[in-house]
């Protein structure tokens, strides 16, 4: 978990903002409550929709208000990777023998880590087999629970089997040079240079909504936003890292002349309440003519806590 | 003085008995995931459970520990290598320019002018395809060659199933010395480089992207309808079938449609007690009722949609974004990429950050109609007639995608007014248990 070089290189792809790097996700997260939304797949467990991996999609507001921090940059990735293009035939070798050599020490771990289960399930097996042989010993002084236990631990120690040839036949073949295993690097960079703020791809602050200030304010105050769909308002706010933390807000933010529905703020409260949350309205008290900058506009922020009290 | 209602909400905030936990639905610790041993075993990747959260943070070194422990734990699950086994790898190269014959063949006059069958989008061609991923994914040429449309390159991809290459004619080729293939010399596309390649590529947007992999994470099979394209307009060459919807139209608007016209004829012939009128005079005229059903029949004045009515609209007549983008199928069924079923769930994909307004009425209405009559049938549905409102007549899922965030509704175009109360064999069965939520009525 390394400091990554800044500006922070943010992906700017058909109007989303990404990031790939997870590096730069973890420091992200680490020191300027970033969090965003994983929306890849996990290579190692592809069919299911709990744990998502890379790419990272940011909000506007979190990518401009890590531009506006000075920690982040908007590349136009389309036109950086036409850089593939004029790539070196210098930098290119070397970066198919970079990949070779990834290639080559996961092939090297992989295979490592075969023999280890081969000789794990081997020692299991034996185990077992001694485990076995001592309870047919104790099944004749009567004990009937043990026997039904017995064909049960039977057929995992078949499966070891089975695995175990594999394995072994694997290990084999796998200290062969052709068996390198090829790698898909998750990042552009390199072989393309890294992007820095002199690049002529990069992009001008995105534009944000006119919750922003509120999204600025709370983000200042520590807490970790997400979008809040699932509970029909704007920003879900979390007081820590959700990954520990559950939500304490939904928050929704208004203009400060702007009229409110009463019954939004019933209906707010309600289901704030309902999920053990409070409901969070606020905005910023200039608007958008008043203020110079939407910095000036997050120091005018003030917000309200709503709750249902259910006379 | 507090209700039924509210009791119930106050007795889910006390104790939050979760009915429905979907674990995708927050932030799960990634520290779950060493549960799990991963590269090789396949046997113990079932999911872990749900993971303890604390309240608040506080100063404790005990709390920052764990929190550090589960940083670490979602670092690691999310560097992991997509890594491609040499016996099984897939390798796909990127066409810009779209399908294009390969280059060693030289076009025949014969075969002059016969389409590729490929369509303009696809952007990866797969010159050896093996394994199980291309029996519902791509479209296959006449070279044996399978073609990928950039979200299925993306999906494959991004799930470490597949290689794709830059092509050599676009980075040039890299001399390694002695007779190698092109398999060699060309470079590896990163995850990143692919995402900047194929998204935005023939109208895929993140939104439909997310939709698309977060359902085939499931197993779903999914297909593009013919709405994908936004620009797309129905073919004027069907003029026939738009004088039928004109003249549906014009039948619509007659009140309740030609059943309801049919209906009021018959029950005037087979009443010929009746003297009732609504425009003067009671509803219920005098003379001799022999059954409250009459009697109700007679009290129908307010004229209610019948979705069997609605005339059958072209899917490409419709409104983006609200008009069917995907096709989706069932795990458990069979799919043949070739000859494609009906498919079992239709998908509109909306962005919430460009719409920010639930649809408008028409908008809803164009959508249904797009799809096909899917009446209520079966025994459970003709018994409950909760689920047959439930099911209604029409319907259509809508993915809401907010910033990567997805939720699903399911629209269903219910018909209240077939169904008859009165009608003793119509009596409502079984309570109302699970809500109307997500469904529309109207």
């Amino acid at each position: 978990m390394d400091q990554p070089t800044l500006p922070i290189p943010i992906s700017f792809i058909s109007g989303r903002y990404l990031l790939f790097s997870i590096d730069d996700v973890t420091y992200l997260r680490r020191e300027y409550n970033t969090c965003g939304v994983l929306i890849g797949t996990l290579p190692q467990i592809p069919q299911q929709n709990v744990f998502l991996g890379l790419p990272l999609e940011l909000m506007p507001e979190e990518a401009r208000l890590l531009v506006d921090k000075g920690v982040a940059c908007i590349v136009d990735e389309a036109k950086a990777h036409d850089g593939m293009q004029s790539l070196l035939e210098e930098d290119r070798r070397q970066y198919l023998r970079e990949l070779e050599s990834q290639g080559l020490h996961a092939t090297r771990i992989l295979a490592e880590r075969k023999d280890q289960q081969r000789d794990q399930k081997f020692k299991e097996k034996s185990d077992k087999k001694a485990a076995t042989a001592r309870a047919a010993a104790k099944a004749g002084g009567g004990d009937k629970h043990d026997s039904p236990a017995t064909p049960a631990n039977d057929s995992p120690a078949s499966v070891a089997d089975f695995f175990d040839d594999s394995a072994s036949a694997k290990a084999s073949t796998s200290t062969v040079p052709e068996q390198i295993y090829a790698v898909t690097p998750t990042t552009s960079y390199p072989p393309l240079p890294r992007p820095s703020t002199s690049s002529n791809n990069i992009l001008a602050r995105p534009d944000v909504p006119l919750s922003y200030p509120l999204f600025a304010h709370l983000q200042s105050r520590g807490y970790f936003l997400s979008p809040g769909l699932r509970f029909g308002c704007q920003y879900v706010a979390y007081p820590g890292d959700p990954l520990r933390f559950h939500s304490h807000f939904l928050v929704v933010s208004a203009e400060w002349d702007q009229e409110i529905d009463l019954m939004d703020i019933i209906i707010g409260g309600r289901l704030g309440t309902g999920v053990k949350k409070g409901f969070l309205l606020g905005g910023p008290q200039l608007s958008r003519e008043q203020a110079e900058s939407e910095i000036e506009r997050t120091e005018s922020v003030r917000t309200f806590s709503i709750e249902w009290a259910g006379m | 003085m507090a209700d039924a209602d509210e009791e119930v909400i106050n007795s889910t905030s006390a104790e939050a008995p979760q009915i429905e936990v979907d674990l995708s639905d927050e932030t799960q610790d990634f520290r779950l995931l060493n549960h799990l041993s991963f590269l090789g075993d396949t046997a113990s990747s079932s999911l872990p459970k749900r993971g303890e959260k604390d309240f608040e943070p506080n100063p404790t070194e005990f709390q920052a520990d764990v929190l550090s422990a589960s940083r670490q734990a979602m670092h690691n699950a999310l560097s992991h290598p997509r890594i491609h086994n040499p016996k099984n790898r897939v390798i796909g190269f990127y066409a810009p320019d779209g399908p294009a014959p390969p280059p060693q063949y030289v076009e025949t006059p014969k075969d002059k002018g016969k389409g590729m069958n490929i369509s303009p989008d696809a952007c990866v061609c797969i010159p050896n395809p093996k394994g199980k991923f291309f029996q519902n994914t791509g479209q296959t040429d006449r070279w044996n060659r399978v073609w990928l449309l950039p979200e299925e390159a993306l999906y494959m991809i991004e799930r470490g199933s597949m290689d794709i290459r830059w092509p050599t004619s676009l980075t040039g080729t890299t001399e390694m010395g002695g007779d190698v293939s092109e398999d060699e010399v060309s470079i590896p596309m990163s995850l990143q480089a692919a995402y900047a390649c194929f998204m935005g590529q023939g109208g895929l947007t993140l939104e439909r992207y997310s939709v698309f992999t977060g359902l085939k994470r499931l197993g779903y099979t999914v297909f593009r309808a013919p709405g994908w394209d936004d620009s797309a307009k129905p073919e004027d060459s069907n003029n026939e079938k738009k004088d039928a919807y004109a003249q549906l139209k014009q039948l619509r608007h007659r009140g309740p449609g030609l059943a309801g016209i049919l209906a009021s004829i018959s029950d005037w012939i087979h009443d010929p007690m009746s003297t009732a009128s609504t425009t003067a005079g009671p509803v219920i005229g005098c003379g001799i009722h022999r059954s409250y059903s009459d009697v109700y029949r007679k009290m129908e004045l307010i004229p209610w949609y019948d979705p069997v009515l609605a005339p059958q609209r072209d899917p490409l007549d419709t409104i983006a974004p609200f008009r069917v983008v995907f096709h989706v199928y069932k795990p458990t069924n069979v799919i043949k990429k070739t000859a494609l079923p009906t498919p079992d769930f239709r998908i509109a994909v909306v962005n919430t950050r460009e719409q920010t307004s639930i649809p408008t009425l028409p908008q809803l209405g164009a959508l249904l109609e797009s799809t096909p009559l899917d009446p209520p049938s079966g025994e459970k549905m003709e018994r409950l007639l909760y689920m047959r409102l439930r099911h209604g007549y029409r319907n259509v899922v809508l993915a809401v995608v907010d910033q990567g965030v997805t939720s699903f509704l399911r629209i269903g175009d219910a018909a209240f007014g077939k169904e008859k109360l009165f009608d003793a064999k119509h009596v409502p069965s079984g309570g109302k248990k699970h809500g109307f939520s997500k469904q529309r009525r109207r």
